[in-house]
């Protein structure tokens, strides 16, 4: 009967996420295709950002094209004419602010002529990057933004699928694991940008530039430069695959990791007690052994992989300018003559020479990016493959497209021939016949064990029935809007969640406008304003700080004050008094039997003296509803469950 | 940069001391892969000079590093110096690889991979840092050495920090919230990376680099000394321009940090909380909190980025004065002759490299003060106040008689105390009730007995034997304890029961299950005691939970177990059979149980009745119920007791 009890279920989830973490097999399969499709799914979310990585496009490229012909005239001006004293072309001349008399008709510049050339360009030079360099850094900085808001997008949508996910999968999945891909995977999705739009297109535009640049210096080098694709293709064929095994191992070690130490926190007070304390160092160094073993054989991958496409593409560019080279030392006539005609280069010169070693350092510069990129993006897919596998998990639970809103509660709840069964077939309800009318308490007794968590886990809609229905106000739940539904319903658990606000932040955590007198009300009706006026802080103690720790009892009545804050026509109970004393215990019972005359209550218990002020009791074993009546109904009966549940309370009873 | 910042960097590198063989191996090989730097502009030279403008090779214009090649090469046609140049190149490409004078024509070895805009995912980058300054089998092999050394240095700096939260006093655990801790761990270690190595080798590295320009420059063109003097003094214009900005950087940094902190905490209070944000209609409120938080806490990064930026621009006037002053000066040598154009080239790179070097000294500072910010935080919690054992503690001796309550107190920081002045003795084989209204302070009396919280007042004995002078270890191997809140961790029932007592045999553990009733619905599980029982045992109920925490007490066959409330999600049935069958095991061991269930107060050899943290009355149950005018009498009068009589009856 393990799960039935517990309100939070027993299917797994875990094959689909584990189907993530699968054997290397699958990655073996997965091609080039894979990686792509994982990337383009996240177009989608880029839409709202869509103008601005247009304009940011639009600047980087209008920059680039702006800066090719001062890179050309700066490098002539320097290498041809101030270093080798070659005559001006009078564009230069003009541009510089030179006498055409001295510069340009002459055979050669004068020494004094050639100083000035180098002062007036080197001049310009910085003074250009003076203006540049701002422009760059304002351009790169509003591309930072835009990746962080994307992220931002990601994750958003992470949590708020985790929200709604059913509990299921959150009594499966850790939460370490989850914390992990919501902040580290997600922002995988601004490298995903970089990578699929931004470095693409920077990349391949300057690529193309370089290509067409070097063919009007030669259009057999700009094949060449086209030819400086084989070796990083090459080394992407052989170490595309590797590289994605050891990245989603490196990630799968990590996540572990983290869900190591949460779980290792969380549960520090136990394993101090129970002295485990070097076992659990042992796992945790372990777990962070693994994690660096596994990161480290993916990034020496990575890293032989840049330096095999860093080898390859220079080996091109070493040949290309050695080619070059010789071109110039026989001052060779250039491919587009006519267009080069206008600056005055016609042939190969110094100046030449080194721009044209310069662009087709570009070309394969960019193609070593390309690549380095296509290795990272092997990491990226990897890490959004994660964020999608909790994308991809449907909610179980969701709205009928014609769903009813609520509009207060009338008869109450019922639950007709209601049959339930989690994932491993062991049934937690068999055809149960209840009714919870508005008017009091309805007490569901039974044995640890029976179904009673499941019941009201139903009632919420945390699952649907797999056969009969539970019905508001005679509407089965499936056709009622689920927010008004989670509205009309105010529950107070066995466990007790509180958060590390103010008790009085925890207790109006639904109603988040309530007054001070309305949270007092609450507080008093679950008697916990007694013991909260006593703290120094009175209603305004943080929770989970310094000398606030409450006990388990007092905790228990805060979420009880919070679910009778919310005012909502059905009350469900879990446990509510199980760590009250019998007092105190007493006296919250009948401040909610008094308080719940015109609501429907639900209360699970196995507690007998809790029952004692409800109106009806239903006795429920083994999944099966047995008996249900009054007390006294009940105790008629004679040797039936409810009243060996009596007995065993009592059996030591006192001077009997 | 702030005493501070020194204290804590220097603080760091204490880290490094296990590992400082290999730090030194590493900073070998870093000069090994600045030197051959020294041949890089060179080949570009013999293109120019003797290819292009087909001057006369003569070796002896050249430094001692390149003549053998120069003479082995000179003679040769053009061709045939090109070639071999090439061949020299492509060599050099792959051995360290460098080949030629842009700085697209070097490699340096990484293993960075991509990461988001914020502080928090790049540092997974740091903690498996590997890199060289070179390329090439030389950079891959430094790469590889380099990375295993920053992930044992990671590794062993994250270790000490688990092992200190593990430390923490008890009740520190109520105090912090658990995402920052988990944050700590994770996101703030790898700063020691950044923090050592740039502290241990940028400063070996980059001065090398400098410096084997500047001795290059010095050889090739002793004539030129200005050359050299401008390669060095790239060095103190990087060091001067970016000072101003390292505590605004240092802020920014920990603002960064601390908003990620906040983002962590929020989700992961959102998530382990799912139940109650699902119940109570709080999903949107917390989506807010946490887009809130998520975007906030980019913005901080942005802040970083932006001083980051103003200090580069500042940076660029004073560095673009040097390098265009010397640029000047070159040209004026080749104007007049002395240098050929080659030589400008060679130059030119030289000047290059030192300024690139001079570039990232510069930056230490910026670097180092993210990295203090991030490692101030760890430290501080490695800082708190941790249970340790006295200087002389002695290892406790195997229990063999009693416990002793000695006019224990004990007072919460906020002042209130919890535990007044409270005596009392009990005995191996007694089954002792602490019975009480709540917020009585029985949780906080059980507390004391394992040393989870020191008395203010007065103390515990042991066998006669001051609790507070023995080693912790042994104290506790003899307590079991079980708490309110039941914890599991994501394994196997079996994993858990073996928790406090690895060594268990498969009989110990039935027997346990079988004391706690836990062994039924554990058999009936289809995979029994291999089942996993989900996140802090979510796939149980919490009555099973609590039986296996109890059935886990119970391996341990300890002379002391504590139960705080074990049996509030049981049914009176379980309950009944679970303290008969306690009874049972607790013959010869000393069994103290808080309970508010009248049927187990009443099977208790003994009753402590507390109130308002004073020991009010002490007996059985029928001893103090005859008291007509008892304070437990009245404690029980509206209870079970007088609602079950009519039944009994």
């Amino acid at each position: 009967m393990s799960a039935a009890d517990g309100a939070t279920g027993a299917a797994t989830c875990d094959e689909e996420l584990r189907g993530g973490e699968g054997p290397p097999g699958d990655e073996a399969r997965a091609s080039v295709r894979s990686v792509v499709r994982v990337l383009a799914r996240c177009l989608r979310l880029l839409a709202p950002l869509r103008n601005h990585l247009l304009l940011l496009c639009a600047g980087f490229a209008g920059l680039t094209l702006l800066l090719v012909p001062p890179s050309l005239l700066f490098l002539d001006l320097i290498w041809t004419r101030a270093l080798q004293g070659e005559p001006l072309p009078e564009l230069h001349a003009w541009l510089l602010r030179l006498d055409p008399a001295v510069s340009v008709h002459v055979d050669a510049l004068s020494a004094e002529l050639r100083r000035s050339v180098a002062r007036r360009t080197i001049a310009g030079g910085v003074g250009l990057a003076m203006l540049v360099a701002p422009a760059a850094m304002g351009l790169w900085y509003y591309q930072v933004w835009i990746l962080q808001r994307l992220n931002q997008l990601l994750r958003m949508e992470l949590i708020e699928r985790f929200q709604n996910l059913s509990l299921r999968f959150h009594s499966e999945a850790r939460v370490g694991d989850a914390i992990y891909r919501l902040t580290q995977d997600s922002a995988m999705v601004t490298s995903l940008v970089e990578v699929l739009l931004l470095t693409p297109a920077y990349t391949i535009g300057g690529y193309l530039l370089s290509v067409g640049l070097v063919a009007t210096v030669d259009p057999r080098m700009a094949l060449l430069l086209i030819a400086a694709w084989g070796p990083p293709l090459a080394a992407s064929l052989v170490l595309s695959t590797p590289m994605r095994v050891g990245f989603r191992a490196a990630r799968a070690a990590n996540a572990a990791l983290t869900a190591r130490i949460q779980e290792g926190v969380v549960g520090m007070r136990a394993l101090k007690a129970y002295g485990a304390e070097a076992r659990e160092q042992a796992v945790f160094e372990r777990a962070s052994r693994d994690a660096f073993d596994a990161a480290f054989s993916a990034r020496q991958r990575f890293a032989l992989y840049a330096i095999l496409v860093f080898a390859g593409v220079s080996t091109v560019l070493a040949a290309a300018a050695a080619w070059g080279a010789l071109e110039t030392s026989r001052e060779a006539e250039v491919f587009a003559v006519r267009l080069f005609a206008a600056t005055g280069l016609g042939a190969w010169n110094l100046g030449l020479f080194q721009w044209f070693r310069d662009r087709f350092g570009d070309g394969t510069n960019q193609l070593r990016r390309l690549f380095r990129t296509w290795g990272r993006a092997q990491d990226i897919s990897i890490g959004l493959t994660r964020v999608f596998e909790i994308l991809d998990l449907a909610p179980e639970v969701v709205d009928a497209p014609d769903a009813l809103p609520v509009e207060g509660v009338r008869s109450g709840l019922r639950f007709r021939d209601v049959g339930f069964q989690y994932q491993d077939d062991r049934p937690a309800l068999e055809s149960i016949d209840l009714e919870v009318p508005v008017g009091g308490i309805t007490a569901v007794v039974g044995p640890t064990g029976a179904g009673k968590s499941t019941l009201l886990a139903l009632a919420l809609r945390l699952f649907d029935p797999d056969r009969g229905a539970v019905e508001l106000d005679g509407v089965d739940l499936r056709r009622v809007r689920l927010t008004d539904l989670r509205r009309a319903v105010a529950i107070a658990l066995q466990e007790n969640l509180l958060f590390g606000t103010t008790i009085r932040e925890n207790i109006r955590y639904a109603v988040p406008d309530a007054s001070d007198d309305a949270v007092r009300a609450a507080a008093r009706i679950a008697c916990a304003d007694e013991f909260i006026e006593r703290l120094a802080l009175g209603y305004d103690t943080p929770l989970g700080e310094r000398g606030s720790k409450l006990s388990t009892g007092q905790r228990q009545r805060l979420s009880l004050a919070r679910a009778v804050l919310k005012d909502a026509p059905i009350l469900l109970l879990d446990e509510p008094t199980a760590s009250l004393d019998a007092d105190t215990e007493s006296r919250v019972l009948g401040n909610l039997a008094a308080w719940g005359r015109d609501r429907a209550i639900l209360l699970v218990t196995h507690r007998l003296s809790t029952v004692r002020h409800a109106q009806r009791i239903a006795v429920l074993h083994h999944g099966q509803l047995v008996e249900s009546g009054t007390h006294d109904d009940l105790m008629a009966l004679g040797d039936g469950t409810y009243w060996r549940l009596v007995r065993a309370d009592a059996s030591e009873g006192p001077e009997s | 940069m702030s005493d501070g910042a020194v204290q804590t960097l220097s603080r760091a590198l204490r880290f490094v001391a296990p590992l400082r063989g290999r730090v030194v191996v590493k900073m070998a090989l870093l000069v090994a892969s600045v030197l051959p730097l020294v041949l890089v502009p060179w080949p570009g030279k013999i293109v120019i000079d003797h290819v292009i403008e087909g001057l006369p090779l003569d070796p002896a214009t050249y430094p001692f590093f390149v003549r053998p090649f120069a003479a082995w090469i000179a003679g040769g046609s053009i061709v045939e110096i090109l070639l071999w140049t090439l061949a020299a190149q492509l060599f050099l490409l792959v051995a360290v690889g460098a080949f030629g004078a842009g700085g697209r024509e070097r490699d340096e070895a990484d293993a960075w991979l991509a990461g988001g805009h914020d502080t928090q995912t790049r540092t997974e980058n740091e903690a498996n840092a590997g890199f060289s300054l070179a390329g090439g089998v030389l950079g891959f092999l430094d790469l590889r050495y380099t990375m295993r050394l920053t992930q044992d240095l990671n590794h062993h700096f994250r270790s000490v920090l688990f092992q200190r939260l593990q430390a923490l006093p008890m009740r520190a655990f109520d105090d912090e919230r658990i995402g920052d801790a988990v944050y700590r761990v994770m996101i703030d270690t790898p700063s020691i990376t950044t923090a050592c190595w740039r502290i241990l080798l940028t400063p070996i590295g980059a001065p090398t680099a400098i410096a084997v320009a500047a001795a290059a420059l010095y050889f090739g063109f002793g004539e030129h000394p200005a050359l050299m003097w401008a390669a060095l003094g790239a060095l103190p214009i990087a060091l001067f321009a970016t000072l101003p900005f390292a505590s605004a950087l240092r802020r920014r940094s920990v603002d960064s940090r601390e908003a990620g902190a906040v983002t962590t905490s929020t989700a992961e209070e959102g998530l382990s909380q799912v139940l109650a944000v699902q119940s109570l209609g709080g999903g949107a409120r917390e989506r807010g909190r946490f887009d809130r938080d998520s975007w906030s806490s980019f913005g901080a990064y942005r802040a970083v980025l932006r001083t980051g930026m103003a200090a580069f621009l500042l940076g660029l006037l004073p560095g673009g004065a040097l390098a265009g002053w010397a640029f000047l000066h070159t040209i004026d040598l080749v104007i007049v002759g002395t240098l050929s154009r080659g030589d400008f080239l060679v130059v030119f790179t030289y000047f290059t490299q030192a300024a690139i070097a001079a570039l990232s000294l510069g930056t230490l500072w910026f670097e180092l003060q993210g990295a203090a910010a991030g490692l101030s935080r760890v430290f501080w919690l490695l800082d708190l106040p941790s249970e340790a054992d006295a200087p002389a503690a002695r290892t406790l001796a195997p229990i063999r008689e009693e416990i002793r309550y000695e006019h224990v107190s004990y007072r919460h920081s906020d002042g209130t105390l919890a535990v007044d002045g409270v005596s009392f003795s009990a005995r191996l084989g007694e089954l002792v009730a602490l019975v009480g209204p709540a917020g009585a302070g029985k949780t906080t009396l059980a507390h004391l007995l394992p040393r989870y919280l020191e008395p203010s007042a007065g103390c515990v004995r042991i066998d006669g034997v001051d609790a507070a002078s023995v080693s912790l270890a042994s104290l506790r191997g003899q307590v079991s304890y079980v708490f309110q809140e039941t914890w599991l961790f994501d394994g196997s029932i079996e994993e858990n029961l073996r928790l406090g007592a690895p060594d268990a045999s498969a009989a110990d553990l039935s027997r346990a299950l079988r004391l706690a009733r836990a062994e039924e619905f554990v058999t009936q599980l289809p995979r029994g005691i291999a089942t996993r029982v989900g996140r802090g045992g979510s796939q149980l109920s919490v009555g099973q939970r609590q039986r296996l925490a109890i059935a886990r007490a119970l391996v341990r066959e300890t002379p002391i177990v504590i139960l705080d409330e074990p049996t509030s999600a049981l049914d009176p049935e379980t309950e009944q059979a679970l303290v008969a069958s306690l009874r049972e095991a607790g013959r010869d061991r000393l069994v103290l149980v808080i309970a508010h269930r009248l049927s187990t107060i009443r099977s208790a050899d003994r009753i402590l009745f507390l109130e308002s943290g004073r020991l009010l009355e002490e007996g059985t149950h029928d001893e103090l119920a005859a008291r007509p005018t008892g304070a437990y009498r009245r404690f029980l009068e509206p209870g079970p007791f007088l609602d079950a009589q009519p039944i009994g009856a």
